[in-house]
């Protein structure tokens, strides 16, 4: 495992930075989950009355972190606003060794996702879970791209999204094309033609979350206790969202159930009409998940390609190249080709 | 030739060690990676096993696609003429030589079958047949 980018003293004077404290009583700093670009450590605040459960997320020293993670406390912000379940930001900005970092609250609950979706135990989180989070999802739908300023990437207001996230995975696969990939070949130009039959989008841009699977939540035996990893967030349309969690990858073998192994679709898709008031055009979700799926491929292809170049070398990386077949395989049940 | 073990057989024996000692690990990190370790090696199995049928059965659905050639003698030939005659078939897809219908199913029956065929490798649980 890769060393961690921080230590406790680094983390204690974070939360004193954060907090503007610089005498405050800072306890239990230690390494929660390294992640592929950030450490999440969890601290504690001694205050005379109280104690805050705080999580400090730092970035690595050389990485250029700044405008991504100011965004993304902004958008978490207005989340948070809402009564989305996540995180309560409470500062971003840079520490005194160039890493920037965010402080925000520490929520319950727990992260396995095969627990989630295969325990018998989890049975009743999993009903209520999938309401909680079309519920949350339709909340963050509702931030405006005004809101957030120009924090965010995303299309023009008039732009086809598909379109636009098409062509940005295309040039993402030309970039990591370790070998001919004829099916998506054949899906990039399939799309593209069938994003032209497509009925117009009614509902004006907004917010997404940008990775939202079951692998990036909390929870505990009642339902969903937080959203997580709101790095991929920026401006686009519902579907997006909607159907990176029907992205098979997600499902831990659970095929029944499309919706992260926890639903079936329709009740997912249902779940998000209902608190959203919007109703979602099947046709163009059917897109988005032949879209999220060829998504995935690129990202096995991309995985193996750091490690193929030498960029990183880990015999995971290369065996995730392998997992393109699968999903490739269900962009082809997705066309109806097999 | 060889004595045995043969190659399949000590693959078979280095993926269960690996196997075994995953199931013991209390390190998670450790575990995960002694997991995926004997994965790959059970996919080098099915590759070693199934690879050159499923090249022979994809070279006849090429020829379709592409026009007929003669097939490759040896078995490091095939795998270098089907990449490379695979870089071809990219090719032609992106600049529209399958957009017409009938030759556009020609090309979907070609992509199951090389899908499959590399699903039965990497993840067959993942196949209904």
């Amino acid at each position: 495992m890769a060393d961690p980018i921080g230590s406790p003293e680094i983390v204690t004077a974070a939360v004193r930075q954060g907090l503007d404290i610089p005498a405050l009583e800072v306890t239990g700093a230690r390494l929660l989950a390294g992640g592929a670009m950030h450490d999440s450590w969890g601290a504690d605040a001694v205050f005379p009355d109280r104690t805050d459960e705080l999580v400090v997320r730092l970035s690595p020293p050389a990485r250029d972190d700044t405008a991504k993670s100011r965004a993304e406390f902004v958008v978490m912000k207005a989340a948070h606003e809402r009564g989305v379940r996540c995180p309560k930001p409470i500062y971003v900005g840079e520490n005194s060794r160039g890493q920037t970092f965010m402080l925000m609250t520490r929520m319950p609950g727990e992260t396995n996702p095969r627990q989630l979706v295969t325990s018998p135990d989890f049975a009743e989180c999993r009903r209520a879970l999938v309401q909680q989070l079309a519920e949350d999802i339709a909340r963050v739908h509702t931030i405006t791209p005004a809101e957030v300023g120009d924090a965010l990437r995303g299309p023009e207001a008039d732009a086809e999204c598909l379109s636009v996230e098409l062509e940005r995975q295309r040039i993402e696969y030309e970039r990591v094309k370790i070998n001919a990939h004829p099916l998506l070949e054949w899906s990039f130009r399939w799309m593209a033609r069938s994003i032209a039959t497509l009925a117009p989008r009614t509902r004006p841009l907004h917010v997404v979350h940008g990775d939202l699977r079951v692998g990036n939540i909390m929870y505990d035996r009642a339902g969903l206790t937080a959203n997580l990893d709101w790095e991929g967030t920026h401006i686009g349309e519902a579907e997006e969202d909607i159907s990176w969690f029907l992205t098979k990858v997600w499902r831990f073998n659970r095929r029944d159930l499309a919706a992260g192994g926890i639903a079936d679709r329709e009740t997912w898709v249902g779940a998000y009409e209902k608190y959203s008031g919007f109703t979602i055009d099947r046709e163009r979700l059917r897109l988005w998940e032949v879209f999220q799926n060829v998504r995935w491929s690129v990202i096995c292809m991309m995985q193996a390609h750091q490690h193929l170049s030498g960029i990183m070398d880990s015999h995971e990386h290369a065996a995730i190249g392998r997992r393109a077949a699968d999903t490739e395989l269900e962009v082809l049940r997705l066309v109806g080709a097999c | 030739m060889q004595d045995r073990a043969t190659a399949l057989e000590l693959l078979d024996g280095i993926g269960r060690f690996l196997r075994k000692q995953s199931e013991t690990q209390t390190d998670r990190w450790l575990r995960f990676q002694l997991l995926v370790a004997s994965n790959s090696l059970a996919i080098v199995k099915r590759e070693l096993e199934q690879e050159e049928g499923h090249l022979h059965e994809e070279w006849r659905l090429l020829d379709g696609l592409l026009g007929e050639a003669p097939i490759p003698a040896s078995y490091g030939e095939l795998q270098s003429s089907v990449r490379e005659r695979q870089d071809r078939l990219c090719e032609a897809i992106s600049r529209g030589a399958f957009d017409e219908p009938a030759r556009e199913a020609d090309l979907l029956r070609y992509l199951v079958v090389e899908t499959k065929n590399r699903v039965r490798i990497t993840a067959p649980s993942e196949l209904d047949d």
